[in-house]
């Protein structure tokens, strides 16, 4: 019983030390993980909207919030090559982030996985990319496909899912069909506006 | 022993995985791929030493009745730095291990040679102890990896090895394919060590 309060303090010396040292390392490496995750966002912009190399990606707000990105191939903003968004969506193990590009008539251009952290082996081969190749591809079969009623085969449409990972599949497919009709929907909302 | 001895026994005579059956979870789940394995097996190797330096220096510090969560919690510490750092400087790594390395955390092997050897032992010893406890839980992961990626996935660390016509075994990914390849490889050393006793 006696030894109750020298057990505690005990205790608490390593929690404090272990705890220092974390907020430590912390303060070091939280600069360069939000510049890498900065920097990932910004190419992967680039990326799903191919053409825009040249031009001008633009945000459009509403209020504070990001809706989505306006993509020209020039910087005098004449030539619209397409709409950026942020597509979430629940995976098996994760919350799964997907960028996706997509044409003025909703067509896909390209989509790129932001950050996932699904089962190694399974549900990251969404990010894959093969020896010799240089995008992933599972991801690459997104391109051309119509936003409207996107489905894995699972589901009747025309996504293949990954063997073996059909949650983290399906997560990604309905959250591309889902964000992109929201943001159809709210550019048509700002096309009967203007 | 000598310290090599304390070394090579995590090699083989006393490996985590096929001898002493330590950390099988992270084993499972991280095998399927050897360029996971390996990229697990350095993690785990790092958080392996420091933890069992750091213990074995606190040992004098450390009433038994609650040497586990202090163990727990600098084996929590250095993996938490171990994520932190990775996912500032190698991020394509920190991305294919992902839900892992927090398991690290409860890996037998670490809070096991904690337990029976770092609270123990001398600093160097604790140090050599788990740089061959960790080396041993790498090879063992790689070994597990190569033959699941190539019946699984037909290829090695990315490399095809078959050509395009091989049919992968999806099991050899899924879990069942691990404990089937663990089983024979720890059947086969049996065998090995049989025939050398009865020599």
């Amino acid at each position: 019983m006696k030894d109750i309060p020298r057990f505690a303090l005990i205790l608490t010396i390593v929690t404090v030390i272990a705890s220092g040292s974390l907020a430590w390392i912390n303060k070091i490496t939280h600069p360069v993980i939000s510049a890498q995750e900065q920097k990932t966002f910004n190419e992967g912009l680039r990326a799903v909207l191919p053409g825009s190399g040249q031009g001008i990606i633009e945000p459009v707000m509403e209020n504070d919030n990001i809706l989505y990105y306006m993509g020209f191939a020039d910087p005098e903003k004449t030539n619209l090559i397409g709409y950026a968004f942020q597509a979430p969506g629940q995976g098996y193990s994760s919350l799964i982030q997907t960028l996706v590009g997509m044409d003025t008539s909703g067509t896909i251009l390209s989509i790129k996985v932001l950050s996932q952290k699904e089962t190694p082996g399974l549900g990251t081969k969404c990010e894959e990319i093969r020896t010799g190749e240089t995008t992933p591809w599972w991801q690459d079969q997104f391109q051309g496909q119509l936003t409207m009623d996107l489905k894995v085969d699972k589901d009747g449409g025309d996504i293949q899912s990954i063997t073996g990972a059909t949650i983290t599949s399906r997560a990604i497919t309905n959250a591309i069909a889902h964000s992109a009709s929201s943001v159809l929907s709210q550019i048509q909302k700002s096309n009967q506006d203007s | 022993m000598s310290l090599l001895k304390e070394f090579t026994k995590g090699l083989n005579k006393e490996n985590p995985v096929f001898r002493l059956m330590l950390g099988l979870c992270p084993v499972l789940a991280v095998s399927s791929s050897v360029n996971n394995a390996i990229g697990m097996g350095a993690a785990a190797t790092f958080v392996l030493v420091c933890s069992n330096c750091v213990i074995s220096l606190i040992k004098g510090f450390v009433p038994a009745k609650i040497r586990i969560p202090i163990y727990i919690t600098v084996i929590a510490t250095f993996v938490t730095i171990v994520e932190l750092v990775m996912a500032a400087y190698a991020p394509e790594l920190s991305k294919a291990l992902g839900v892992f390395i927090p398991l690290i955390v409860v890996n037998c092997i670490i809070l096991g040679r904690a337990e029976a050897f770092a609270s123990r032992n001398s600093l160097i010893s604790s140090l050599i102890d788990g740089l061959g406890m960790g080396f041993g839980f790498t090879l063992a992961l790689t070994l597990i990896a190569t033959f699941r990626e190539i019946l699984g996935n037909g290829t090695w660390l990315g490399y095809p090895v078959f050509g395009s016509s091989f049919e992968p075994a999806l099991m050899m990914i899924l879990a069942p394919g691990a404990f089937i390849t663990i089983g024979f490889i720890i059947g086969f050393l049996n065998w090995l060590d049989h025939r050398k006793a009865a020599l």
